[in-house]
């Protein structure tokens, strides 16, 4: 049922007619295909999240407010999204608004000294990046990579990336934040709202971001957050990137900077090395990335994308290559880290700390990856994280099984395990063949580390039924072998309770199911409680989770 | 290629909103790192080329029907092809900007063409020129040049001067400089005067694909029978469709662009330069020089799919991301006149900005084309030079337009407007 | 009699104490918020006994004020601030339950303190960072829970650590585990696999422990937690960089933030370090003559790889900071040796503690702010000081950044002779002034400790607002702590 007139002209006078629209040309544009990428349910095929009503772009927090206040006033759903790359960020109900905040994208503050910004909804990481290097500075860029919203991955969702280790994960570095609530009243968290400033989100006394930002965030479902201070971190580099290259092989090369590929005889050796690096201090930013194209295809990925004239039609002739089996196979156990100096004796001494880390387990800087056009070419990609759509080369779609979140020995020893099981279903054909093991994830997933994230990247084909249903058994599978496992349910269904295969809201029954089979249901019943206290009309949505079984 | 052909892409599309940026690793700035117009403009999602994607998928599904909404997202396109570009960084196998013109053409055959296009249709089919002008004025910019008229004279060499330097006066003097500087330098280069036609690319762009299919073979058989093998041209649209959609319709000739040319024989010491320009200039890329202006690679084959899932042409397709337009020969030639320094804005080469006239845009919503245009005047005023340099006459129209109100103003210039200065 | 009848039915007779005698006070509370007696002080041995006890406080309507620490304490937050009610007091409750070396992880329970816990971790080369000389009585699960900052700001991730996963029995009588804490690793062979409570975040979408932070006993009560370590130096130095005035300091101290220099890193004046140096009070004024009248403090640390070479490399870079502010990286100022003080930094306060070491008796003020403000809040307060005729030169100013220098705590410390009804009433009127004007100065008292409630609530209706929604979640009957935050 479309939007009534009166209600519609009311949202158009808070926002401006060119501000507002419920055309089904723009509607359809503001509907995410289930058959398509990290939303840890699914994939359906040929599923969409439902229309929304309208969509609107607010342009600053007091339209939002007042849009809000008309939400509860009519008893409208809304969602708000910063970028759009998620179902998260959809309507999963009818009778749902969708914001889009992509017109609230000032940075507000750049606070040298304090090394913090302030930001709106719609800045992305990369705006912030080149700004913040301006002065010296740098953000945390969350796995998703540069294209995203940091207020959105500190509010509302997750928050790490590459560079956790030393800038620390979204979820530490949130600071003050502005928070249109589900009721339309404005909360400004910690210092902000005793009129100090956006230094601290803290207090007084509890920390009121507690209600919204946990291990995740409420995902769109509790209010519109417009306007966050993030924690910056420190950035001795020069204050533009001088990037080099012919598209899509852009490289940069900075002289207190090494970005290295290492890799270890054992995933004992791995995890040791990976201690002593969180415990001496040293690195700027360590993740094992590249081996998403998965541990077969990786190096000649690699060739292809460091090269302007090759393209994937060259991979199957790259694999034949020796050399590149020879770099594959010697990179199997792997991980990459950026050292950064803020001297050049802290370089020094972080590669001398480096080395004799390699000495004490054993591993090894993998040399081809030091070639300068790969090695400079795989530092600008780690910094800027601005090639984040490569997760979905191969053919548009992916997500990722398993996860093993938590210390380095909860989740190394399951990887050959999980790459046999992986490798098996490969066969199968539904999705690509790229060696078992193509997880991915950050070394440390909180400043100075402690633990480890194991994403085992799955591609296929969303346009494809069959490469789309065969995904959907193979998760399926996944979630029941880490259940017999005792690992419990991994990414590929972590949203199970919020959307189901029609791309909606699942229902009561099947929520409660999950909810019940948790470690701790309280939490939930908790969750249900708070949105009881501050969304009383339920204008959000199954995202943020709740089990009302009292 | 039927719209639906891209039924693949449109569930391919990563939905990432790439399409929205230039290529992240090489933003600079918060103010200056979109790239795409439409959706820098209007803000909803349906005017990028995910959005667009999305729109198609449901137009060809039958879910959505025309409105002037549907119709504002699809003609808003600029086709500039910097959506194309930056998807591209990452993906293989998706061609955005080849999915919006067809999702135009769609439109068009579907008889949703917008009112002013239209016009420029009748234009075109009455007097070959899209500024609906006589016929018989189009070669009143070259009056007193002494070279040859084709093809009652004929030349290997043809100076194609297009629409819009044919009708717009002030910027007669980029032409007649271009072809006099050729001519100097001992080329015997003609002109077809009033017989030339529209080169077709602009209507190509609004999504008139059949007018333009009858241009082409037009153009083409005047060339042969004038015994053209070279063309040149100082028009970027003109450039593109001459060396990048002719061939798809089996028709090649050698294409360059007048700065190319003059980039060639200033390597081989054929113009000298006499004077001095002292002036500090930023270079505007045209899209059609730029990312669109790469060589033309004939592909037929086929996808398959390789390891599974894993989307691949048989034989390899070229990729056209803007790797290899032409960005070098400007630069160099600016760099070689005495005087000038080149200081570059921060979106250039293939993420260059748009200067918001192409696809049709500033024929039918002038205010976004000036918003465009506005837009990189103001990146171009960002770098502290006196003068906003490019090799498109349609670019230099909509800066110049877009001038008034936009504060202090720029110089704007043709590269050849310098070329020639620095000769006298 | 049915109470007491009822608590010894719970914890046994031995484990009550009815109408506790007076707890000597040393700061301005008694006078500020006259406090009331608790009516029993119970101490529980487990969670579970501790879940009964606030089971049985919601069913009898009775106050509770968990406290963790020994005496003496300063803030007044374990003061009932409601009649009839029972004080939990944890500190019995002190085993250090697990240390994981590999994943630098310890498991404490609430009583344990830090001179304890260091001296256990030490066997393991590991540490956690510290406040600023804790009282020896000083509970680590309270220090942690009350935010108190840290010295070493480039461990500080965020205002929590280093705080993972708790045990916390909340208002309701509920048994939650923050963070990974069902990964309680209860067995070996649960640490062996990794399932080990490593996280503080969540669980879920709601971050308990912040709820529990910070709320001075009124949300629940913590009876376990996991906190991270860092590894033990091999090798520790500690230097001092003197200044006359505290500006040429604020610029030297953000470079190191900057660059991430330095593990201890702080800055006191010469009333503060001559207090903690002084070995008896009536050294205090000549110490104090004789110190720069500000240091900062710079720690320098190696682990276990190649120590020697990263404290040679940051002491030289380092130096070469210093010097670039015309400051000089000195290993001892008059009065004081760098050596010595990193020996006192590294345990709990000796005693007396050295706050009220001069005096006998000391009120604090304390709130965050950034690095570059903090001139200017020392000059209100010395302003403040002469409005009131109290001696600035007495005043210890303690500056920590926190969150790797996002924020900075700000301390004052006001000494008085507890003993002179005079004084005090001055030190009371000072303080009280004081803290309003350093509030209306943009000072943060994310603390919100007696007095500084009622000023920072009445200042924020929606926070106020949204924690008593959050309070009546979580501890419906009020029986946490009543009276004190905004409940």
């Amino acid at each position: 049922m479309p939007l009534p007139k009166h209600i519609y002209q009311a949202f158009e006078d808070i926002v401006g007619p060119e501000n507002i629209s419920d055309d089904p040309a723009v509607l359809d544009s503001y509907r995410y295909s289930l058959a398509h990428t990290a939303i840890h349910v699914g994939p359906f095929y040929d599923t969409f999240t439902p229309r929304g009503l309208a969509v609107l772009l607010p342009g600053s927090t007091e339209e939002v407010q007042a849009i809000v206040r008309l939400c509860n006033k009519y008893g409208i759903k809304f969602k708000a999204s910063s970028t759009f790359w998620s179902a998260q960020g959809y309507p999963s109900d009818d009778n749902t608004i969708q914001l889009d905040m992509r017109r609230m994208d000032r940075i507000l503050e750049i606070d040298e000294k304090n090394m913090f910004a302030v930001i709106e909804p719609g800045v992305i990481g990369a705006t912030l990046q080149a700004e913040a290097m301006k002065v010296g500075l740098n953000t945390h860029i969350q796995g998703a990579g540069c294209s995203c919203s940091p207020l959105a991955s500190a509010t509302s969702y997750f928050g790490s990336g590459p560079s956790n280790l030393f800038a620390g994960s979204h979820y530490e570095n949130m600071l003050g934040v502005e928070w249109v609530m589900p009721t339309g009243e404005i909360l400004r968290t910690g210092a902000l709202g005793s009129g100090c400033g956006w230094f601290c989100g803290e207090g007084p006394g509890p920390s009121l971001r507690a209600i919204f930002r946990g291990s995740t965030g409420a995902k769109g479902a509790m209010g519109v957050f417009t306007k966050c201070a993030i924690k910056l971190f420190p950035w001795p580099g020069p204050d533009k990137l001088p990037v080099e290259g012919i598209i899509p092989a852009y490289r940069v090369s900075l002289p207190n900077f090494r970005a290295y590929t290492l890799a270890f005889p054992s995933w004992k050796a791995w995890t040791d090395a990976v201690h002593l690096i969180w415990e001496t201090g040293i690195g700027y930013l360590a993740h094992r990335q590249f081996n998403m194209f998965g541990r077969d295809l990786k190096f000649a990925m690699i060739k292809i994308l460091t090269d302007p004239n090759r393209t994937l039609s060259d991979l199957e002739e790259l694999l034949q290559d020796p050399e590149v089996q020879r770099v594959t196979e010697e990179s199997r156990r792997d991980f990459q880290i950026v050292l950064a100096g803020m001297t050049p004796r802290d370089l020094e001494w972080q590669e001398r700390a480096l080395d004799e880390i390699l000495a004490r387990t054993g591993g090894w800087k993998v040399e081809a990856m030091q070639e300068p056009e790969i090695h400079d070419w795989a530092l600008l990609y780690l910094l800027r994280l601005g090639h984040k759509n490569l997760n979905l080369v191969y053919a548009g779609g992916y997500d990722g099984c398993f996860g093993f979140l938590g210390v380095p020995d909860y989740g190394a020893p399951n990887v050959e395990e999980v790459t046999e099981f992986k490798r098996e279903w490969e066969k199968r054909g539904a999705i690509v063949a790229a060696g078992g093991d193509c997880m991915m994830g950050p070394i440390g997933g909180q400043g100075g580390g402690g633990t480890c994230l194991w994403e085992n990247f799955t591609c296929f084909d969303p346009h494809d039924r069959e490469s789309v249903e065969g995904t959907y058994k193979f998760f399926s599978a996944c979630t029941e072998y880490g259940i017999k496992r005792g690992w419990g349910v991994g990414m590929e269904n972590w949203n199970a309770a919020a959307v189901g295969p029609d791309g909606r809201t699942p229902p009561k029954e099947v929520r409660d199911k999950i909810h019940l089979s948790a470690p701790q249901p309280s939490i939930y019943r908790y969750q249900y409680k708070i949105r009881k206290a501050f969304n009383p009309n339920n204008l959000g949505d199954a995202y943020y989770e709740t089990l009302e079984d009292d | 290629m039927p719209l639906e052909d891209f039924a693949g892409e449109m569930d391919r599309c990563s939905q990432c909103s790439y399409c929205k940026w230039i290529p992240f690793d090489q933003m600079k700035s918060w103010r200056f790192a979109k790239n795409c117009p439409s959706i820098a403009y209007y803000n909803f999602n349906s005017y990028s080329a995910r959005g667009r994607y999305a729109v198609a998928r449901s137009l060809i599904r039958g879910q959505i029907g025309y409105t002037d909404t549907l119709r504002r997202i699809i003609f808003t396109c600029l086709t500039c092809g910097s959506c194309d570009v930056s998807c591209k960084v990452c993906r293989y196998n998706l061609e955005p900007l080849e999915m919006v013109r067809e999702l135009k053409f769609r439109a068009v055959e579907d008889g949703q063409g917008l009112d002013a296009h239209v016009a420029v249709i009748e234009s075109v089919r009455k007097d070959q020129n899209t500024m609906s002008q006589p016929r018989a004025q189009r070669g009143d910019w070259a009056d007193g040049l002494d070279v040859p008229r084709l093809p009652r004279e004929k030349a290997e060499v043809v100076f194609h001067a297009g629409c819009r330097y044919s009708y717009d006066p002030a910027l007669h003097a980029a032409a007649r400089a271009a072809v006099t500087l050729l001519k100097n330098a001992g080329i015997r280069v003609g002109i077809m005067g009033e017989r030339e036609m529209c080169c077709g690319g602009r209507i190509y762009s609004m999504g008139y694909r059949d007018e333009f299919t009858r241009l082409a073979r037009a153009n083409f058989k005047a060339w042969a029978d004038a015994g053209v093998k070279t063309v040149v041209t100082s028009c970027a649209d003109g450039y593109h469709a001459f060396k990048r959609l002719y061939p798809r319709l089996g028709l090649q000739v050698e294409v360059l662009h007048t700065v190319e040319f003059i980039a060639r024989l200033l390597e081989e010491g054929k113009i000298p330069f006499r004077s001095s320009v002292p002036l500090t200039v930023t270079y505007h890329d045209p899209c059609h020089l730029g990312r669109q202006g790469e060589p033309y690679v004939p592909w037929d084959g086929v996808e398959k799919k390789i390891l599974n899932q894993i989307i691949v042409y048989e034989p390899r397709r070229p990729r056209y991301n803007g790797a290899w337009g032409v960005y070098d020969p400007p630069r160099a030639v600016l760099r070689a006149i005495p005087g000038i320094e080149l200081v570059e804005m921060e979106r250039i080469r293939e993420y260059s900005w748009c200067c918001g006239a192409g696809g049709g845009v500033r024929e039918v919503y002038p205010e976004f084309s000036m918003w465009t245009a506005a837009e990189r005047l103001t990146e171009a005023k960002a770098t502290g030079a006196e003068a906003l340099v490019s090799a498109c006459p349609w670019c230099e129209r909509n800066f110049l337009d877009a001038m008034d109100g936009n504060g202090e103003p720029v110089q704007v210039c043709d590269i050849v407007d310098l070329v020639w200065k620095a000769t006298r | 009699m049915e109470k007491k009848t009822q608590l010894i039915e719970i914890l046994g007779e031995e484990a009550v104490l009815e109408n506790p005698p007076i707890e000597e006070s040393f700061s301005l509370d008694p006078t500020l918020i006259p406090p009331l007696r608790p009516h029993f002080v119970v101490k529980p041995r487990n969670v579970d006994e501790v879940q009964k006890i606030v089971l049985w406080a919601n069913q009898t309507g009775t106050p509770l004020v968990p406290v963790s620490s020994g005496p003496p304490h300063f803030r007044g937050d374990t003061l009932p601030a409601a009649p009839e009610a029972v004080t939990v007091d944890l500190s019995g409750m002190k085993r250090i339950l697990k240390v994981d070396r590999r994943n630098r992880l310890v498991l404490i329970e609430p009583g344990v303190t830090y001179g304890q816990l260091q001296s256990e971790l030490q066997k393991h080369g590991l540490r956690v960072i510290m406040p600023l000389l804790p009282r020896s009585t000083k509970s680590v699960l309270a220090a942690l829970l009350e935010r108190e900052p840290p010295m070493s700001p480039k461990y500080h991730w965020h205002v929590m650590e280093p705080l993972r996963s708790l045990e916390v029995v909340w208002g309701n009588g509920d048994k939650l585990y923050t963070g990974s804490g069902t990964f309680r690793g209860e067995r070996e062979e649960d640490w062996l696999e990794g399932r080990v409570p490593v996280l503080g975040l969540g669980p879920g979408q709601v971050d308990y422990y912040r709820i529990i932070s910070g709320a001075q006993g009124t949300m629940g009560i913590a009876t376990w937690a996991s906190v991270k370590c860092e590894v033990f130096p091999e090798v520790h130095k500690l230097f001092l960089v003197p200044s006359a005035t505290l500006e040429p300091l604020i610029d030297f101290t953000y470079r190191l933030l900057r660059f991430r220099f330095g593990d201890e890193l702080f800055i006191l004046n010469s009333t503060s370090l001559a207090t903690i140096l002084a070995d008896r009070p009536e050294h205090v004024p000549s110490l104090r003559d004789t110190l720069p009248p500000w240091v900062v403090v710079v720690g320098i640390a190696g682990g276990q790889i190649l120590p020697r070479e990263r404290v040679q490399a940051q002491e030289s870079d380092i130096r070469d900071i210093a010097q670039e502010f015309g400051l000089q990286l000195m290993p001892a100022v008059p009065g004081c040796r760098g050596g010595d003080l990193l020996k006192i930094l590294r345990q709990p306060s000796g005693e007396p503690y050295w706050k009220i070491r001069y005096k006998g008796g000391m009120q604090e003020i304390f709130f965050l702010t950034t690095l570059d403000r903090t001139p200017g809040y020392i000059a209100t307060m010395v302003s403040a000081a002469n409005d009131y005729r109290y001696p600035a030169p007495d005043i210890g100013v303690y500056i920590q950044p926190v969150h790797q220098g996002v924020c900075c705590h700000c301390e004052f410390v006001l000494p008085f002779d507890r003993k002179d009804g005079a004084e005090i009433q001055k030190t009371s009127e000072l303080f009280r002034d004081a803290s309003v004007r350093l509030f209306h100065q943009k000072g943060y008292f994310s603390r919100p400790y007696g007095i500084w409630a009622p000023i920072v609530y009445n200042a924020d209706a929606q926070t106020t607002i949204a924690l008593r929604k959050v309070k009546d979640i979580f501890d419906p009957n009020h029986v946490m702590n009543p009276g004190k935050l905004c409940f």
